[in-house]
């Protein structure tokens, strides 16, 4: 069965939304032309979806994904797949800022590199940046990882809570509170077996790996009859 | 000498004697008569006991101090500044024991983009608190008597909880900057969304729970590590200014579908800016809330000395609204130390189109409350003066994630009392519409009330009582 395609042009976003939904509804690829990098595509997509975007997209671009397979041919806006619980979505170009914030599962890959705080507040799931990942990557990242194969910019791994940000390449400056370890051969395996189905992986990388230096986990007062004084 | 002015003049009669100018006929001996009381009790308007005692806390923590509830600042305006004036004879009243008063509230349907609106039965509703802040037992009783009066309740932060989702009719999800496990599953079972770019307690900073309150099931919740104390985010992740709030509330609509409104609740600060901001960015709620507002913790310092007082908030964003064109279009709803009906009623006529109460319905539930007076003095308290909340240590159960605690709220009669409160409330709001002879509460206006301050005047525009003047700047 041929994809579907549906034009985007200047018509009404919920339109086009619509006949996305309707399409995943009906088991139907898609193809989406004349993007016109517009705001708000392919949001709240469903698992069986298959979404293909050419040229260019705006923000929030397979914003809170629920399980769809969604490409971007070029570059997408900021807030791709903000809030995904789970689904795959991969940008041919560079990814603005925020790519998958708040995430809470699933699989990012933009294949340039991305903008600043990717992976901000993310909750599960991982992003593979193949380009370099911009600065506060990873920034109060709860769960999950970042692995970016091209460097990183400054302040990366930003007051992490237990989220991972891998980085081969260099990496500007650290962000605060953060814990470069020395990564164990186990964990290498499970990032190679991440980037094995992307067709990513390579052994020769000088892997760093940051995690939070759990220094803002906590006020120095742990105990409740510390804060009683009031 | 220039300054010794005792060398010119010789009286007509003997030097007394020191005894007679001290008073020694009476006075207390080796005290001075007419030494006053600062002597012994200082006076110092600045350096008061309290801010003594601030310092040397300050000197000893080395950080500042954490509390819940809400602020201590004793210079907030109340309420009660302001009276009603019911019809006389340029008005007519309505009968307050037989006639009635339509109380039903619609919010989020102005602008006419959302196929169903928040209907409310009464103007107010249950403030955005986590489960986290609160207990589960807490959150349910909330939601079955907020349902049982056709109101509805919030989330709060923390994520929608199973108890909560089921005891409310209707249920406001709500989506702060930290965004804890929020997700298309969620947003799609909410009556209603809201953005939060801020609150009244703290306006301009992320929310706060402590350790203590982190428990295995709050961790889960919100993907965070067991005890950690969770400082949260205050700016959103995915979007930074007006146009961005734009792109991401339509976003939200596609993703509902166009079927629930979205809210925006702001923190109390510059309302007349911001209000208009909101309603620009096409929310169609906006949930002002005021300085008094309560947390269940926060830095001491921004409960007491950030944010606008509620009562100055509404006018502003009534008034911003007004000018936009967007009264109407954008339902505003009042928030931050609302106590009664009768504050109610005065965000009724000040411009509000509903309420919020937080702290009012807490205390119905049986937040401090004259029970387990030992665990209050452990707490270095007392019924009435508890503002605990964030230790996770609530006597009464309510502020806890403490299993043994929570077990003392009863979560049946605690739903019961949050709905004869609401009901309380609601017929207090009545009462006083009709008097004013309104026969729907949302026709409260501002001529319906008179100020009895002039601070209470300067900050709302409600007239003078007596003057029929309002003080003009």
């Amino acid at each position: 069965m041929s994809a579907r395609v549906v034009e985007a042009g200047q018509r009404h976003i919920r339109e086009i939304n619509d006949e996305l939904q309707k399409a995943a509804a009906e088991g139907q690829e898609v193809v989406v032309t004349n993007t016109l990098s517009r705001h708000n595509l392919g949001i709240g997509l469903p698992k069986g979806a298959h979404v293909r975007f050419e040229g260019s997209v705006g923000y929030y671009c397979a914003g809170l994904n629920d399980g769809a397979v969604i490409e971007v041919e070029r570059n997408a806006g900021w807030g791709l797949a903000e809030g995904m619980a789970s689904g795959h979505v991969t940008v041919g170009g560079y990814a603005g800022m925020s790519a998958g914030a708040a995430m809470t599962g699933g699989t990012i890959h933009v294949k340039g590199d991305s903008g600043p705080r990717c992976g901000v507040a993310m909750k599960g799931g991982n992003i593979i940046v193949e380009g370099k990942i911009g600065y506060q990557s990873g920034f109060m990242a709860h769960s999950g990882k970042i692995i970016a194969l091209g460097g990183a910019g400054h302040s990366c791994a930003d007051a992490l809570w237990e989220g991972e940000v891998w980085v081969a390449g260099e990496v500007e400056s650290l962000g605060v509170d953060v814990n470069v370890v020395e990564p164990t051969a186990e964990e290498v395996a499970e990032v190679d077996s991440i980037l094995e189905p992307l067709g990513l992986v390579d052994s020769s990388r000088n892997w760093r790996k940051m995690i939070s230096g759990q220094r803002l986990w906590y006020f120095e007062s742990r105990d409740a009859n510390a804060w009683l004084m009031i | 000498m220039a300054d010794d002015l005792n060398d010119t003049y010789t009286y007509p009669f003997d030097m007394p004697s020191e005894e007679a100018v001290k008073f020694s006929d009476g006075a207390i001996a080796g005290k001075p008569a007419g030494v006053p009381s600062s002597y012994a009790e200082g006076g110092s308007t600045r350096w008061t006991p309290e801010a003594i005692s601030e310092v040397h806390a300050l000197a000893q923590l080395g950080r500042y101090q954490v509390r819940g509830y809400n602020t201590f600042n004793k210079r907030m305006p109340t309420f009660d500044d302001l009276t009603f004036v019911p019809a006389t004879m340029t008005r007519l009243p309505l009968e307050g024991y037989r006639e009635s008063c339509d109380t039903t509230t619609v919010l989020g349907g102005g602008r006419g983009l959302v196929e169903k609106p928040v209907e409310l039965k009464i103007p107010i509703y249950i403030a955005s608190m986590s489960f986290g802040a609160l207990s589960a037992n807490a959150k349910a009783s909330l939601g079955y008597g907020a349902s049982k009066v056709g109101t509805m309740t919030c989330t709060g932060e923390g994520g929608m909880l199973e108890e909560e989702r089921e005891a409310s009719q209707t249920l406001l999800y709500q989506m702060s900057p930290a965004r804890y496990r929020i997700d298309l599953d969620h947003i799609r079972r909410a009556d209603a969304l809201e953005i939060v770019v801020g609150q009244g307690a703290k306006p301009g900073t992320g929310g706060l729970l402590l350790g203590m309150k982190v428990s295995e099931r709050i961790s889960e919740m919100r993907t965070l590590p067991v005890g950690v104390d969770q400082r949260s985010t205050i700016r959103h992740p995915d979007f930074l200014g007006a146009d961005d709030l734009a792109v991401k509330v339509e976003e939200l609509r596609i993703a509902t579908n166009y079927q629930v409104p979205i809210f925006l609740k702001m923190g109390a600060t510059r309302p007349r800016y911001d209000v208009a901001i909101a309603a620009k960015a096409g929310v169609d709620v906006v949930v002002v809330d005021g300085a008094e507002g309560g947390t269940g913790a926060s830095p001491e310092l921004l409960l007491n000395h950030t944010g606008i007082p509620t009562m100055s908030s509404i006018r502003a964003a009534r008034e911003a609204l007004d000018e936009c064109g967007m009264t109407g279009k954008v339902s505003l709803v009042a928030a931050g130390g609302i106590r009664s009906g009768v504050d109610a009623a005065k965000c009724l006529a000040l411009g509000a189109d509903a309420v919020m109460i937080g702290n009012g319905a807490m205390i119905a539930l049986g937040c401090n409350s004259p029970r387990y007076y030992e665990d209050f003095a452990r707490l270095g308290t007392a019924p009435g003066a508890c503002h605990h909340c964030h230790t996770g240590l609530c006597p009464v159960g309510i502020a806890t994630q403490d299993p043994e605690l929570e077990a003392r709220m009863d979560p049946h009669a605690g739903a019961e009392r949050i709905a004869r409160y609401l009901t309380a409330m609601t017929m207090e709001i009545t009462a006083l519409a009709k008097a004013c002879g309104k026969s729907s509460v949302h026709n409260l206006e501002v001529e319906d009330l008179r100020a009895m301050s002039f601070e209470a005047s300067a900050f709302t525009g409600v007239k003078m009582a007596g003057i029929d003047r309002a003080f003009d700047w």
